[in-house]
């Protein structure tokens, strides 16, 4: 019932992958909606709709020419001139101003360039999305930093710019505003985290809600009503379904929080759990020739922002064989080994 | 590439900064220059408003304390003097908007180019089915694709919300199809 909500012309039309589509210009974009459309036949006249409305008309814009707005602009300075005060100003005091007001203006840019995210979006609500396979670095309005792992999204209320709703994965560094011990919250599926600042991440994936703390506190406020307090270097685990909370202690160095920088660390972790990140950071199904092989232990980095290096590495790493075909990835034995 | 944002040149327009001032008068001239004309067919009484308007901004710069969005502010500010101007020449008379604005926005076939999905049309046919919408629905057409404005920002202009924009929008555009299809159809039945 929600989602027939959902999906109205205005979700469309302030998605950025969906934007791309009906321009055409982003061939991942345009394979996802392609397919979602087939898909989701019922929205066809809508996404008509508001593809009509982003390409729109095109006109050919027949503004006055510079020449004849500068000819304007010198018959009306003198009659503003009177008002302003640099009026009798001789001419060298006159420059020195012109200075000032450059080296002022890049330093206001700089600081609105902090703010802008939210600035003209259409709406009260600011979304950032991810594709698959893209991480994006964004900052916050408050000037809190977030990564944002591939096929994820973040959205929060342009009012409430430290209440975040989470959709995938994500590792944050919120800003702490001391003067007024201004809160942070992120709410996922299973879980609300509550944070004055500091440094963690957290996965939705899976089913279930996975943060991990790298610095400072948090609390957590579970769906079902708990509360438990984080220490840095510990993970929590919780899903709505299972309503059972894990508490574990994790090496923050490595695993969990390295594919920020474009690299997946494993240590000693079942091929099936990998390949459930590629699955949903790339929007892959994997099959397997036998099940021994999704128990094969995996160790060390793989990088995850190119899909094709990522299965030569897994490759590698497992002495496997993967094809990818379609949206489909087989893992064969591989009769060399 | 815009070296000055609309935040930076507004807080020193406010300031009383003339650089700033003939910055902002040459970015917004020419775009409010054309709307004017769109709204009243009248060159003379355009360009005599857009200069007193651009001279008022900047004397009573102090008295605008909030805005949020100058592109928005400007078209809005605008178009509210130059009714009054339009008013005032029609002897006070109080006629309305619409009235006013009965032939606004026409538009000629030189203005209009076409993509793909309507090629078969040629622009002044295009130009003729636009012409006839309504004026809000050209109104918006306008400022959407020729003016570049975000439909918040549309919103703000035409003192509507922000989902009627896109429903006048979503109407104009399907309007435009079906009259194209329909246009289309007449074409092919006159050559056989």
């Amino acid at each position: 019932m929600d989602n027939k909500n959902k999906f109205d012309l205005n979700y469309f039309l302030t998605d950025a992958s969906f934007e791309n589509w009906a321009r055409g210009i982003n061939k991942n974009d345009i394979t996802y909606w392609n397919n979602w459309i087939q898909n989701n036949p019922d929205y066809v006249e809508t996404v008509e709709n508001a593809k009509a409305i982003i390409n729109g008309i095109n006109f050919n814009q027949d503004y006055p020419s510079k020449e004849k707005v500068n000819e304007v602009l010198l018959s009306i300075l003198p009659e503003i001139r009177l008002d302003s005060v640099s009026n009798k100003k001789p001419a060298y005091k006159k420059k020195s101003h012109t200075t000032l007001l450059t080296a002022a203006a890049a330093v206001l840019l700089v600081l609105i360039s902090w703010t802008s995210y939210s600035y003209y979006t259409n709406d009260s609500q600011t979304v950032h999305k991810t594709n698959y396979g893209e991480i994006i670095d964004l900052k916050l309005p408050d000037g809190t930093s977030v990564v944002l792992n591939g096929n994820s999204e973040i959205s929060y209320d342009k009012e409430t710019p430290r209440l975040l709703h989470l959709k995938g994965e994500a590792y944050f560094k919120v800003k702490p505003i001391p003067s007024t011990n201004a809160k942070f919250w992120v709410i996922t599926n299973d879980l609300k985290v509550e944070v004055l600042g500091t440094h963690f991440h957290v996965n939705t994936r899976k089913q279930k809600t996975n943060v991990v703390l790298d610095e400072g506190s948090i609390h957590l406020e579970f769906i079902n009503g708990e509360v438990t307090k984080m220490i840095p270097g510990e993970m929590v685990s919780f899903s709505k379904e299972s309503k059972k909370i894990i508490h574990k202690r994790v090496d923050i160095k490595t695993p969990y929080a390295l594919w920020r920088g474009g690299t997946y660390a494993f240590n000693e972790i079942p091929l099936e759990d990998v390949m459930l990140n590629l699955e949903l950071t790339y929007g892959l199904e994997v099959q397997y020739s036998s099940n021994e092989l999704k128990k094969i232990p995996i160790s060390g980095g793989i990088p995850n922002q190119n899909l094709k290096i990522c299965i030569a590495a897994i490759e590698k790493a497992t002495g496997t064989r993967i094809i990818n075909k379609g949206n489909i990835l087989r893992v064969l034995e591989n009769p060399i080994y | 590439m815009e070296l000055h944002s609309d935040e930076t040149i507004w807080y020193f327009f406010k300031k009383g900064e003339t650089n700033a001032f003939s910055i902002l008068f040459k970015k917004y001239y020419p775009q409010l220059h054309v709307y004017g004309l769109k709204l009243s067919n009248n060159q003379e009484i355009t360009e005599d408003c857009l200069q007193n308007f651009f001279i008022q901004l900047f004397e009573e710069r102090e008295k605008e304390t909030t805005i949020k969005n100058l592109k928005a502010y400007l078209f809005v500010s605008f178009k509210r003097r130059l009714i009054k101007q339009l008013q005032k020449n029609q002897n006070n008379l109080p006629i309305s908007e619409a009235q006013l604005f009965k032939n606004n926005f026409t538009f000629s076939a030189e203005e209009i180019s076409i993509h793909q999905e309507i090629q078969f049309l040629c622009t002044s046919t295009l130009a003729h089915l636009i012409n006839n919408l309504s004026p809000r629905q050209k109104e918006v057409l306008y400022l959407k694709y020729y003016s570049g404005m975000s439909s918040a920002d549309i919103a703000e202009v035409m003192d509507m919300n922000y989902q009627s924009v896109l429903n006048v929008l979503q109407k104009a555009l399907i309007k435009l199809r079906k009259s194209s299809e329909n246009q289309q159809i007449k074409n092919i039945l006159k050559k056989s």
